[in-house]
């Protein structure tokens, strides 16, 4: 499309403008009232601090126990997604690529899961954990996620993994591979894109979810980020400094991320038009 | 054994891991929900099969209130965030769409508050609207406002701004769809309707919006189920009560009270009222969705 006149393109540009600063704003709030005392944050919550203290983020670290809850989530979110790749790539290749009458269906029962409320199942699924012997810990929340994560992985992979040809694992089939070796050294390597889709969106609901956490995890010890900020809001507030320290802390690795990966995530929810 | 039960097997296997972890993680547990809502429930025990006997109290006081009072906080949410996220978010990917320069760059800073998670941004606007916040503060300094900024526990304005702070939330991700979809439609098109005279909003109206409509399915789609999923915004601003006084309680929140309890007078938890709730958002959900899929399947043009 022609580039726009000036005075044409004007109005567009000020509402995008606008947006941009309704983003930025609070972000910028944030960051700013980390360095301050509460007072300075009522007096004018844009001002810059009158000194770069750290005083708010020692605060926050000590009265949460903030380092074991990143590592939680940390912990979480990598065997989630490790496992949420390989499992579902796995299920993704026969059902795409080989030739099986109830494929289709079995297809279509995965990817039901990608709509199904499964909040409303809580119930149900805290008696199995229990039984399970999996309340209270990290591996039963690593569970849960990979099954809710996995309709998805699989609808990403498949779809994926139907547009490459034919001859390509017929080709190694002939040489003696593996069905294994087949999908993980030549399928998945010719559809990284896929992997990196299903990396960046399974990790984000991940470090992001609040709900599970708040059902099956009850001691501080094994808490993640969102459910220790949840609480934390909850009981300091009056502090403001602090509890603003503490969401900064929280937000800087998702925005160190973001730093690297914005281009990934913008081109991946164009070829999916998905992302939850 | 021949090929064929060979290549079953082997499809079997690789299909299996997956198949055995979601379906005892989430078929399982839905299928038991569902079927356990037609039974009587003391504390976490069915002492027997009573039919609708658990729906059929959702629909009487005191449930009804509450049951009804939170559909139509959900409904009022989704139709808030079709216009203030998806109708303004595609008159962004569209203004975005024509211009080149910053407008990947400015895709981007839309986007970046959807990857924080929504108990983040949840703590992040409660302290910004309370008294003495930073709305507070921008609002009387232009004039606008005078005295406390209470929004968040005025009942008329709390459901709103939290719908608000939803569209901030997510505004990235139409804009992202609407975006890729625009760049899918060929450029003579643009070119025609722009020689035949048609101004911008004329081009967005009938020329983009019909060939759209794959993208506004998908953008329609997912407000649909997250619209109906919402509880983390509500339960870190107003509670798991959806203050003040169930203002902002949504089908969610009330779901976790009714299965897990909470503090104070509305802690008794009640499995069979939890599950039939469950059942019945399950049908909204599920059918709700198949008929939007539908509905934008049939209205879609092809190029």
């Amino acid at each position: 499309m022609k580039t726009l006149g000036f005075f044409k393109a004007l109005p567009g540009w000020v509402v995008l403008l606008l947006w941009a600063v309704v983003v930025v704003l609070p972000i910028y709030a944030l960051f700013v009232s980390c360095f301050k005392t509460t007072a300075q944050i009522y007096d004018n919550p844009l001002a810059l601090p009158p000194q770069w203290t750290g005083a708010n983020f020692v605060n926050a670290w000590n009265s949460l126990s903030l380092g074991q809850n990143l590592l939680n989530s940390l912990i979480v979110t990598v065997c989630a997604v490790i496992v949420t790749i390989i499992v579902s790539a796995m299920a993704a290749y026969p059902l795409s690529r080989y030739d099986l009458r109830w494929g289709p269906w079995m297809l279509l029962l995965f990817l039901a899961g990608i709509m199904l409320p499964i909040r409303l199942a809580s119930i149900e699924l805290f008696d199995l954990m229990k039984r399970l012997d999996l309340l209270d810990s990290l591996a039963g929340l690593v569970f849960v996620y990979i099954a809710i994560r996995i309709p998805f992985a699989v609808f990403i992979f498949a779809n994926f993994m139907r547009t490459l040809p034919r001859e390509l694992e017929e080709a190694a089939r002939i040489d003696g591979a593996g069905e294994l070796r087949i999908l993980f050294s030549v399928i998945l390597p010719m559809i990284l894109p896929a992997v990196s889709i299903v990396a960046i969106f399974t990790a984000i609901a991940v470090w992001n979810d609040f709900f599970f956490p708040l059902i099956f995890i009850f001691s501080d010890n094994n808490k993640t980020i969102p459910l220790a900020i949840a609480g934390f809001v909850g009981q300091y507030r009056t502090d403001w400094g602090t509890i603003f320290a503490s969401l900064g802390i929280s937000l800087a690795p998702v925005l160190a991320m973001y730093l690297v990966l914005a281009r990934q995530i913008r081109e991946g929810i164009g070829t999916t038009g998905a992302v939850k | 054994m021949d090929k064929r039960t060979r290549l079953h097997l082997a499809a079997i296997g690789f299909i299996l891991p997956a198949l055995v972890i979601y379906a005892l993680f989430v078929l399982y547990p839905l299928v038991i929900s569902l079927w356990g809502s037609f039974f009587q429930w003391r504390g976490v025990r069915t002492t027997g099969f009573i039919g609708l006997g658990n729906f059929a109290r959702l629909f009487v006081f005191p449930n009804w209130p509450r049951f009804s009072g939170a559909f139509w906080h959900n409904v009022a949410w989704f139709v808030g965030i079709m216009i203030f996220q998806n109708a303004v978010g595609l008159i962004f990917a569209y203004l975005l769409f024509r211009r080149r320069r910053f407008g990947l760059f400015l895709q981007s800073v839309f986007f970046f508050p959807a990857v924080l998670s929504p108990v983040i941004v949840g703590a992040l606007w409660k302290l910004l609207l309370a008294p003495n916040g930073l709305a507070e503060w921008l609002l009387n300094s232009a004039g606008l406002h005078s005295g406390r900024l209470t929004v968040l526990s005025d009942g008329g304005w709390a459901l709103w701004v939290l719908t608000a702070i939803d569209a901030w939330n997510w505004m990235g991700l139409p804009v992202l769809i609407f975006a890729a979809g625009l760049r899918q439609i060929p450029a003579e098109i643009f070119e025609a309707a722009r020689i035949d005279g048609a101004g911008a909003a004329r081009i967005l109206g009938s020329v983009a919006l019909p060939l759209l409509v794959p993208a506004i399915s998908a953008v329609t789609t997912l407000t649909f189920i997250n619209s109906l999923n919402q509880f983390d915004i509500v339960y870190v601003m107003e509670g798991v009560a959806g203050a003040p006084n169930f203002a902002t309680d949504t089908l969610v929140t009330y779901f976790y009270r009714l299965a897990f309890g909470s503090v104070g007078s509305t802690g008794i938890t009640d499995t069979g009222l939890a599950l039939a709730l469950g059942t019945i958002l399950f049908l909204i959900v599920t059918l709700g969705t198949i008929f939007l899929l539908r509905m934008f399947d049939r209205a879609t043009v092809r190029p």
